[in-house]
């Protein structure tokens, strides 16, 4: 019984954290975008800083009518929104949070979170099939390059980081950083996690897959309401859960900087992910989007094999010492 | 797949299954209501069609039954981003059948305007190309500056983009005196923040020049063989401004420089209009040195009768070469009047500048034309 | 080493077009908030051409001459002229009616009148769902001219 109740909680506290946690990055991404524009962003719903503008957009999504466009795959058309979610809200199980704060100290914690994120992919190749249409079929194939392609460098970027702990777990590589943050012997590794998980993210400059100029909305060109929600949530749940990971490999998870020791853990967690996010925000609103070949050109040519002598570099200096 | 009606969704051809895709009329990068027929082989486009008149108005046909004054306030919307050019197109042409001697100071004024009009253009091309490319910012920054000028032409003329400011004969209204201060500090910014900061943040991106160096490539051959003029002639590498070519307002009074480039790629065209913005800031501050007093519009008739025959003059606009062939038999109305669109020029050179790309090139290659389909369907 | 040119190339673009936004999000946004702040309009700004009302008499300028009704190049003046029982014409517009949904706000009208009896207004707030809304009568017109900021312009006069 006390397990299924534990259960229960985490469920609800994980998915009310995620969406709460979608609004607001929602609510920072356009009042940031804004400002870093000259503008104001969200100005009116709830108070004078717009706080509830996501608020209002979720039900006015919720009030939309369910459009399905003529010609759909059903089934794949209902479950992509939902096939894209799920991933986003499982990877929130291994997240180091705190000390011992983590819903699920899995043993191979890495391995767990790049698997279930590459499902992302799978919901996207759903919308983009089922929607009958070809911007969307273009943008899902353009989704299933990117994504695939930047899952190598990605994985192989963090390997030099569980070279230097000797474990897969989060936890556990959280204590390693006690001394020195992994940032510092694994910039190469940090950087190119950082552009590949940008990529993973579908983000500007690597936001092929519904680049709006070229695709008009990509692969959910089609969606509206409730279901384009979804979407929108699960993309933002990823930003907040990549830029975790970050923190987590390289940037010494919840552990304090020195001197400030006495704010938890949690705080400076939450805290530095927001810092990554922000940053991810900064470089989506000033960077012009790159296209399919140099994409790949970029992933196969420049981040592979630069994850790879990473990881060989890594290995020599462990084998030195 | 089936498309929904019409044209078959997939095609074949040499045994390979294309696929056949609409960009527009409601698309978000067609500038307007520019409609393409897109043949792709997976990214790469293999044949374009553009596919124009959502915009059609009218414009030549309306203009015969109307009376002279009347055809200037209208042609502002044919190239809506460069009104005064239009205007000063359409007098010219006027002018020089009627026989109206057109006071100095005005003359100056229209070169004045011409160039301010000549700066916010291109500073709304380099807005929407980066949009094309994906870059959000600079669409922003550029409105800042395009608002702020856009303010002194509201100040000059009183509207802030159909300016119905020229009359045969000269200008509706001079300018009150604090008006060139404004403009002055407008051309200081212009200089020395916004320039630099364009070049910054897109111009000199290494995204932004992946994406546009040897794209849309044009040969000077083709590019005169289409007709093209303007940026998109000179990004090839020929020095053919009318300015300077077939001079009228008197520009042969000014200095400046023609801008070209090299490749006849997206970039090159991109770089020959960031570098027209300096130009035109140096011809506007040569007019304000030379600036002459005196009334700014001559005396006409009110029932303009110019004489039987014909002209076609020609400008050079933020695009390319406007020109208008007028033909008068006399009496109150023009007989015939063809409007010379640079744009629908441009929008041929689309199939040889984007064909073989990838979509992406497509997009810019149609950004790097800045056509404008008010001009274009008229 | 042209590997690492490019390299560095786009590690310096990177790092100025970020300076470049970072700058200007320190400074204070130039929107203007519109339906709580509007913007100033410029003197002489013209949206929609009125009819005059003389201050002292209180009737309008107007002497329905049909000079305006000539000039406008798309025609959307329309003028009667009033009339007396016996047929006389009397010096003011029985109807003076102004489309303005396809008024392209040229000037010309107020360029025309030789009465001092049009003006432009700045008013901008006209918006409205049905085109019957935008057709304007004399006394609608003389209404806006009351409550706006009207100027007339014509001719090469100075601002
Ligand atoms: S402003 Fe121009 S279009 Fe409008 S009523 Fe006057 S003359 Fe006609
Ligand atoms: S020109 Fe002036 S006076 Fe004559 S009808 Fe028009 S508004 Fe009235």
């Amino acid at each position: 019984m006390n397990i299924y109740l534990a259960a229960l909680l985490k469920v609800v506290g994980v998915l009310a954290f995620v969406l709460g946690n979608a609004f607001i990055l929602i609510w920072a991404e356009r009042k940031i975008s804004g400002y870093m524009q000259r503008r104001y962003g969200p100005l009116r719903v709830g108070g004078p800083a717009g706080l509830l503008q996501s608020a209002a957009d979720i039900l006015k999504l919720m009030a939309k009518e369910d459009f399905v466009p003529g010609g759909a795959d059903l089934w794949l058309w209902w479950l992509a929104p939902a096939v894209a979610l799920v991933p986003a809200v499982l990877v929130y199980l291994v997240l180091p949070i705190g000390r011992s704060f983590v819903l699920q100290n899995l043993s191979i914690g890495l391995v767990f979170f790049a698997s279930v994120t590459s499902f992302t992919l799978i919901g996207i190749f759903m919308a983009g099939w089922g929607s009958n249409n070809k911007y969307s079929l273009l943008g899902a194939m353009r989704a299933g390059a990117q994504l695939f392609s930047y899952e190598i460098p990605l994985i192989l970027s963090t390997i030099g980081v569980v070279m230097l702990t000797g474990s897969l777990t989060l936890q556990r590589i959280v204590a390693a950083q006690a001394n020195v943050w992994f940032v510092v012997p694994q910039i190469v590794g940090f950087l190119v996690f950082y552009v590949a998980s940008l990529a993973e993210l579908n983000r500007t400059p690597f936001d092929l897959a519904e680049a709006e100029s070229e695709l008009i909305a990509g692969y959910f060109t089609e969606y509206s309401g409730i279901r384009w929600a979804m979407f929108a949530v699960a993309e933002y749940s990823n930003l907040f859960t990549t830029s975790a990971l970050a923190v987590t490999l390289f940037l010494g998870g919840w552990r304090p900087l020195p001197l400030l020791a006495f704010i938890p853990g949690w705080v400076w967690f939450v805290l530095k992910t927001y810092v990554l996010v922000f940053v991810g925000i900064w470089i989506r609103w000033t960077l012009p989007r790159v296209r399919i070949d140099q994409l790949m050109d970029l992933g196969w040519k420049f981040l592979f094999p630069v994850s790879v002598a990473n990881v060989l570099v890594t290995a020599l200096v462990l084998a030195v010492r | 797949m089936e498309a929904q009606g019409g044209a078959p969704a997939v095609v074949e051809r040499d045994g390979r299954r294309l696929m056949k895709i609409n960009m527009g009329p409601q698309h978000p990068s067609t500038h307007g209501v520019l409609r393409l027929i897109v043949t792709l082989d997976g990214e790469v486009v293999v044949g374009v069609e553009p596919d124009i008149g959502f915009l059609h108005r009218n414009f030549e046909k309306i203009v015969e039954g109307w009376s002279y004054p009347g055809i200037v306030p209208f042609s502002d919307r044919n190239d809506y981003l460069g009104a005064i050019t239009n205007e000063v197109a359409v007098c010219l042409a006027i002018e020089r059948l009627a026989q109206i001697e057109v006071p100095p100071r005005a003359v100056y004024l229209r070169v004045l305007f011409c160039e301010l009009q000549r700066i916010l253009s291109h500073i709304l091309f380099y807005g929407t190309f980066g949009l094309d490319l994906g870059a959000f910012s600079p669409f922003m920054y550029a409105f800042r500056e395009r608002e702020w000028g856009y303010t002194l032409m509201e100040k000059a003329t009183g509207a802030r983009m159909l300016y119905a400011y020229n009359r045969i004969g000269g200008l509706r209204n001079d300018l009150p005196d604090e008006w060139f201060a404004d403009l002055e500090k407008f051309l200081v910014f212009m200089e020395r923040q916004a320039w630099p900061e364009y070049m910054g943040l897109l111009i000199e991106n290494e995204i932004f020049r992946e994406r546009t160096i040897g794209v849309g490539k044009l040969t000077p051959e083709q590019a005169i063989a289409w007709g093209a003029s303007g940026p998109v002639l000179r990004s090839t590498g020929v020095a053919w401004d009318l300015r300077k070519a077939a001079p009228y307002l008197g520009y042969e009074r000014f200095e400046f420089d023609v801008p070209v480039g090299k490749n006849g790629d997206t970039y090159d065209s991109a770089m020959v209009r960031m570098l027209e913005i300096k130009e035109s800031i140096r011809i506007i501050r040569q007019v304000l040195k030379m600036l002459p007093d005196g009334p700014v519009l001559a005396r006409v008739r009110p029932n303009l009768r110019p004489r039987a025959g014909e002209y076609y003059s020609r400008v050079e606009s933020p695009r390319g070469e406007v020109g208008v062939y007028l033909v008068s038999d006399g009496s109150a109305r023009p007989y015939r009047l063809k409007w010379r669109a640079p744009s629908f020029c441009h929008l041929q050179l689309v199939p040889a500048m984007g064909g073989g790309g990838k979509v992406a090139d497509l997009i810019a290659a149609v950004g790097s034309l800045d056509v404008i389909m008010g001009e274009v369907d008229r | 080493m042209a590997l690492w040119d490019r390299v560095w190339q786009t590690g310096k673009s990177m790092v100025v077009g970020h300076a470049i936004t970072m700058r200007e999000m320190l400074h204070k946004p130039v929107t203007v908030r519109y339906p709580e702040e509007k913007p100033p309009f410029e003197r002489g700004s013209r949206s929609v051409p009125v009819l005059k009302v003389n201050e002292e008499s209180g009737r309008l300028n107007c002497v329905s001459c049909g000079l305006c009704e000539r000039a406008c190049p798309p025609s959307c003046i329309e003028i009667t002229q009033a009339m007396d029982e016996k047929g006389r014409k009397k010096p003011w517009p029985e109807t003076f009616q102004l489309d303005l949904s396809h008024c392209m706000v040229c000037n010309l009208c107020v360029e025309a009148c030789p009465f001092d009896a049009l003006e432009m207004a700045d008013v901008v707030e006209l918006g409205s769902y049905q085109v019957q809304d935008l057709i304007l009568q004399k006394g609608q017109l003389a209404e806006i001219w009351k409550t706006s900021r009207a100027l007339r312009v014509a001719g090469g006069e100075r601002l």
